[in-house]
């Protein structure tokens, strides 16, 4: 349940550490982001000497949310902390690799290159 | 085991109860110099234990015990010793029959990628790493025009021989990937192949090996 003004973890080395929500992208009057989503968001927090700088306006996708993912078959998952990676126009992410378990769902929303990145599939 | 602790369980029950109501005609009058009498009950306890009366209940109780550890026996020889067991698993045979589809399919797009001029083509057995896919095929086009050629030649051939569609991108990028659920197509330029260096990552997985790179390294 991601909406703007939510702060969000940076689950990716691209030089964010934390972003705030400010619009989710696909629908016009959406209350609610969750995890597959795209948002647009305001870097918070940075690391020092990386390319993302703080307060740039990015687009992220989240790939963990606190509030929990139903699946078909009865399993329901759900994460420590809202986390998100940071994506380019393209879709391409801007870091290079990513951190952290994150759900199987992201492939079936064309995000099967945060998918390949990442070191645990859940 | 099973069987005679419930047998056990059972005479202990009844030996109480007989207690009980042998005692209960003597409960007020009870002192230590009734000692015969007391002796007196014990013999009647044992009695009564031999008698038929007795011994019925508890063959009923081994039977039905016994009844249901021949059907848990008969469960076992029929599933093993896994009772439960999912019906989406396949048999190692087919499995590996599975894998071999993949990898000529894979192979095959390998080959139509290096028709297109693609470099440094790498196929990676990733099955072993991560559950979601079988096998990576890891390319670098030089320019945007390359990567929609190779992009469509792939799909083509995907479409009419293999009757598979992929997902992923619809159009040239950095880094474009068509998801074919089994085999997985990076193509990236050559600056975005340094960046994410996805072999790196997957150093783990089993390259194989591909039949046409020989040829190119015996033709130079």
């Amino acid at each position: 349940m991601i909406q703007p003004q939510t702060h969000l973890n940076v689950a990716d080395n691209s030089g964010a550490r934390e972003l705030m929500c400010i619009r989710i992208i696909g629908a016009s009057n959406r209350r609610y982001a969750h995890i597959g989503d795209v948002i647009v968001a305001v870097i918070k927090d940075a690391v020092p000497n990386m390319p993302l700088e703080r307060s740039e306006v990015v687009r992220a996708v989240i790939v963990r949310t606190c509030k929990e993912l139903k699946r078909d078959n009865g399993m329901i998952i759900r994460y420590d902390d809202n986390a998100a990676v940071v994506i380019d126009q393209e879709g391409n992410p801007k870091g290079t690799r990513v951190f952290g378990a994150i759900a199987r769902e992201l492939r079936q929303f064309n995000f099967t290159k945060i998918v390949s990145l990442a070191p645990e599939v859940l | 085991m099973a069987a005679s602790l419930h047998t056990r369980f059972s005479a202990s029950s009844l030996i109480s109860s007989h207690d009980l109501c042998h005692l209960s005609p003597h409960a007020n009058g009870w002192k230590p110099s009734h000692m015969p009498q007391s002796y007196k009950l014990g013999r009647t306890i044992q009695r009564s234990l031999r008698g038929s009366s007795v011994v019925s209940p508890m063959a009923l109780a081994a039977n039905a015990s016994q009844d249901t550890d021949d059907m848990y026996d008969d469960l076992f020889k029929k599933y093993g010793k896994v009772v439960y067991k999912s019906s989406d698993q396949k048999s190692p045979t087919a499995e590996v029959d599975d894998d071999a589809e993949c990898l000529s399919f894979a192979v095959a797009l390998a080959k139509i990628a290096s028709d297109v001029k693609a470099a440094d083509i790498k196929l990676l057995f990733v099955k072993p790493l991560v559950y979601w896919t079988k096998f990576f095929l890891i390319t670098t086009a030089f320019s945007r025009p390359q990567i929609d050629a190779i992009r469509n030649r792939i799909n083509d051939l995907a479409e009419k021989q293999y009757g598979k569609f992929a997902t992923g991108d619809t159009k040239a990028n950095s880094w474009t990937l068509l998801d074919f659920g089994d085999v997985v197509v990076h193509i990236f330029l050559p600056e975005q192949r340094e960046i994410y260096n996805l072999e790196e990552f997957y150093a783990n997985a089993t390259p194989i090996e591909l039949p046409f790179e020989n040829e190119q390294r015996f033709g130079r």
